[in-house]
């Protein structure tokens, strides 16, 4: 008697999580009006659900659908959005660092769909044109940020260095007198692996003047980029300013933790790492222009981006939740939170007063961003960041490594 | 009449399997039969290409050699310092159940923990692991143990020989405790020396213990995806890849992007798991261990 009630009780569950399956997938692939998935990568622990899910309640209270909110960490995000996808299930609402592979696979709406006018000429120009796919708007820009120079004060003045490096002949002199005080101290600490090598490498590219593209092809192995990736090789392997490794370390766990410990001269940093030096209070920092063998010094814009799936019926539900968030109060509360800078022209004006946002902000008019509304880019990215650290390994053949990283991108352009 | 009511007892279990085994086996086939487009769309069958595809793959032997010597590796040691160290436990000794607790440690911590942790104990700049072999002058310099190519695999093995003792221990132990006391009285009367008893009645009467140990740790071994995706995120390129995050990389992290393919490499991962422990259980021919 009791098996037999164990196995009905089993029964009865299985059954249960069958039709509740069925229940949420009819809920969300219908997009009846009556709930609006949003998914939200997580900037911080402490800020990035708070705020959504405040602006959430807001959005049910003023028009009675529901929110089914999702912050996603960003290790496991393009999994899980692929994954929705795969399952015929999209978000309505997407926050990512990508949206060009999307609005090529014609999943969006366009901001002429779905954003008021007075929203769409609140971007700040550059992060407009940054979210555009066949020049239309489909990545309405989230926030951004901008990296900037770090150097350690102190091992500054130790190695009787006045301030920062200005061009790569002085960054080159300057890492070579903090290597040489000793005792395990690193004159640049150089993160080429997996993690975000596409965003160090992009700033040393743009500042000896070459790039990703050319007009519209791929251009990764230009002589230029050739000249650059061989003068990070011999940071690495000639002059020994790096940490051991470069092409085996990442950002996070790697030089910005060489950094905050004292032990690294300089870092490409950005505004998160000089909120945790802050809070540490463990190394006198400051924050100066990338280092420049082209002139005019050159940054990396980071803009992210918001997306919204068209699916039946769900046009005004998503553009009311838009126009919600892109309300001046709202965006630029969430941005100042977190840190980052802001894409809006009213966002702007609000932050500029902002004093210790004032090195990035000014290095914004200077900021490239990665060629994202590229299709391709998508997987020249991850190509970049799997295969660049190798170049700088000891006998790694920089020429080789971008012929092949450029090989592979005319490929992913030509793909599909 | 009566078969249909062994149905309705069966019913349950049978639709639980097909919800959680066959229906996610059936769709990683269908899957692996489809092309996707990087954001995941489907874009229509095509056949076995995906299969063709995995084959010119250039890292994939690299990958099936890094598995081989995973799985191998990990297995033989685990299940050789288990032996000693069941036999430890079996024996009385004061502190014993202390012992006996400390080791589920490993096993009851989630394995990424364990990750992270070893990540810093092997780290170059601050781990631990350096300051004890520089301390104990058993090498000159500090190792860079996850970034030299030469020692990541070792790394790797290391923990995963750690967290995988306490369940192989725990099994040889159980197979220890079941050994009837008057075979080693009979071995005694005999005048067999201890190493002779080891030998001859424990590692024999151990047999179906053993056979269990290496079956499931293969298995578990193989599956592993936390111990190298966390070891390794450092590194660049595929060297240093099992097929397991070999297959999650090609989905998600490399410029391939590829679920069709990555379904594909999944497939061939169940098959192979498959084959070789019916090989195994074949040469061992576990019938007569059962016996």
């Amino acid at each position: 008697m009791r098996r037999a009630l164990t196995a009905l009780g089993v029964l009865g569950a299985a059954a249960t999580l069958l039709l509740s399956a069925c229940d949420r997938g009819a809920e969300r692939s219908g997009g009846s009006g009556k709930s609006i998935t949003v998914v939200i990568a997580e900037y911080s622990k402490d800020h990035t659900k708070p705020f959504w899910q405040g602006l959430s309640e807001q959005y049910t209270k003023q028009g009675g659908v529901k929110v089914d909110l999702r912050i996603i960490d960003w290790n496991s995000i393009d999994q899980q959005v692929s994954t929705m996808i795969q399952a015929s299930q999209p978000p309505d609402v997407l926050n990512l660092n990508s949206f060009s592979s999307y609005a090529k696979d014609q999943l969006l709406y366009s901001a002429d769909d779905v954003l008021s006018p007075k929203t769409r000429d609140d971007f700040i120009e550059a992060f407009a044109r940054g979210g555009e796919y066949q020049g239309k708007l489909y990545g309405f820009p989230i926030l951004s940020s901008a990296r900037a120079f770090f150097y350690n004060k102190d091992l500054f003045a130790r190695a009787g260095l006045a301030g920062p490096p200005k061009t790569w002949d002085e960054f080159v002199h300057a890492a070579r007198k903090i290597q040489a005080l000793g005792g395990g101290v690193i004159g640049y600490a150089l993160p080429l692996g997996p993690e975000e090598a596409q965003a160090e490498w992009a700033i040393w590219m743009w500042n000896n003047g070459g790039d990703w593209k050319s007009g519209n092809g791929w251009a990764i192995n230009s002589d230029k980029n050739v000249q650059t990736l061989r003068f990070l090789a011999d940071l690495a392997n000639r002059y020994g300013v790096t940490q051991i490794n470069p092409g085996k370390t990442n950002r996070t766990d790697g030089a910005f933790q060489l950094f905050k410990d004292g032990r690294v001269g300089m870092v490409m940093g950005f505004s998160p790492l000089a909120a945790q030096l802050d809070a540490e209070k463990k190394v006198s920092y400051g924050v100066a222009a990338m280092p420049t063998a082209a002139g005019q010094s050159v940054t990396l814009g980071v803009e992210d981006y918001l997306m919204a799936f068209k699916k039946t019926g769900n046009q005004d539900a998503v553009k009311r939740f838009l126009d919600l968030y892109y309300q001046p109060e709202n965006i630029t509360r969430w941005i100042t939170a977190e840190g980052f800078l802001p894409v809006t022209k009213s966002g702007l004006q609000q932050m500029s007063s902002n004093a210790q946002l004032k090195p990035y902000l000014d290095a914004l008019p200077n900021a490239r961003l990665a060629p994202t509304t590229d299709p391709a880019w998508d997987r020249v990215k991850l190509d970049v960041q799997q295969n660049i650290g190798l170049a700088v390994q000891p006998g790694g053949n920089p020429k080789q490594v971008l012929d092949q990283l450029q090989k592979n991108a005319v490929v992913a352009a030509g793909s599909r | 009449m009566g078969r249909w009511r062994a149905l309705l007892w069966l019913g349950p279990s049978l639709a639980l399997i097909a919800a959680v085994v066959l229906y996610p086996a059936v769709a990683l086939v269908r899957a692996s039969l489809s092309r996707y487009s990087i954001t995941g769309v489907h874009q229509g069958s095509v056949g076995a290409a995906n299969y063709a595809r995995l084959l010119e793959q250039e890292a994939l032997p690299t990958v099936v050699a890094n598995t081989v010597l995973w799985v191998a590796a990990i297995v033989l040691v685990t299940v050789v310092v288990s032996l000693g160290l069941a036999q430890l436990l079996n024996e009385d000794f004061p502190g014993r159940r202390l012992v006996r607790w400390a080791l589920i440690v490993p096993w009851a911590a989630s394995v990424i923990m364990t990750s992270k942790l070893f990540v810093w104990i092997y780290d170059y700049y601050f781990g631990i692991l350096n300051h004890a072999l520089l301390a104990l002058r058993l090498v000159t310099a500090p190792v860079d143990w996850l970034g030299n190519d030469a020692t990541v695999m070792a790394a790797m093995i290391a923990v995963g020989i750690f967290v995988s003792l306490p369940f192989t221990t725990y099994v040889v132990l159980a197979g220890l405790s079941a050994i009837p006391g008057e075979v080693y009285e009979a071995a005694r009367v005999d005048g067999a020396s201890a190493w002779r008893t080891y030998w001859s009645v424990t590692v024999p009467l151990l047999r179906p213990a053993l056979l269990v140990a290496v079956v499931l740790n293969v298995i578990y071994v193989f599956n592993s995806f936390p111990i190298v995706w966390t070891l390794n995120d450092r590194n660049p390129g595929f060297a240093h890849d099992t097929m397991i995050t070999y297959m999650y990389k090609i989905a998600f992290k490399s410029s391939l992007r590829d679920v069709g393919l990555a379904a594909a490499l999944g497939v061939v991962n169940v098959l192979v798991i498959l084959v070789a422990v019916l090989l195994y259980l074949r040469t061992v021919s576990w019938r007569e261990a059962e016996a």
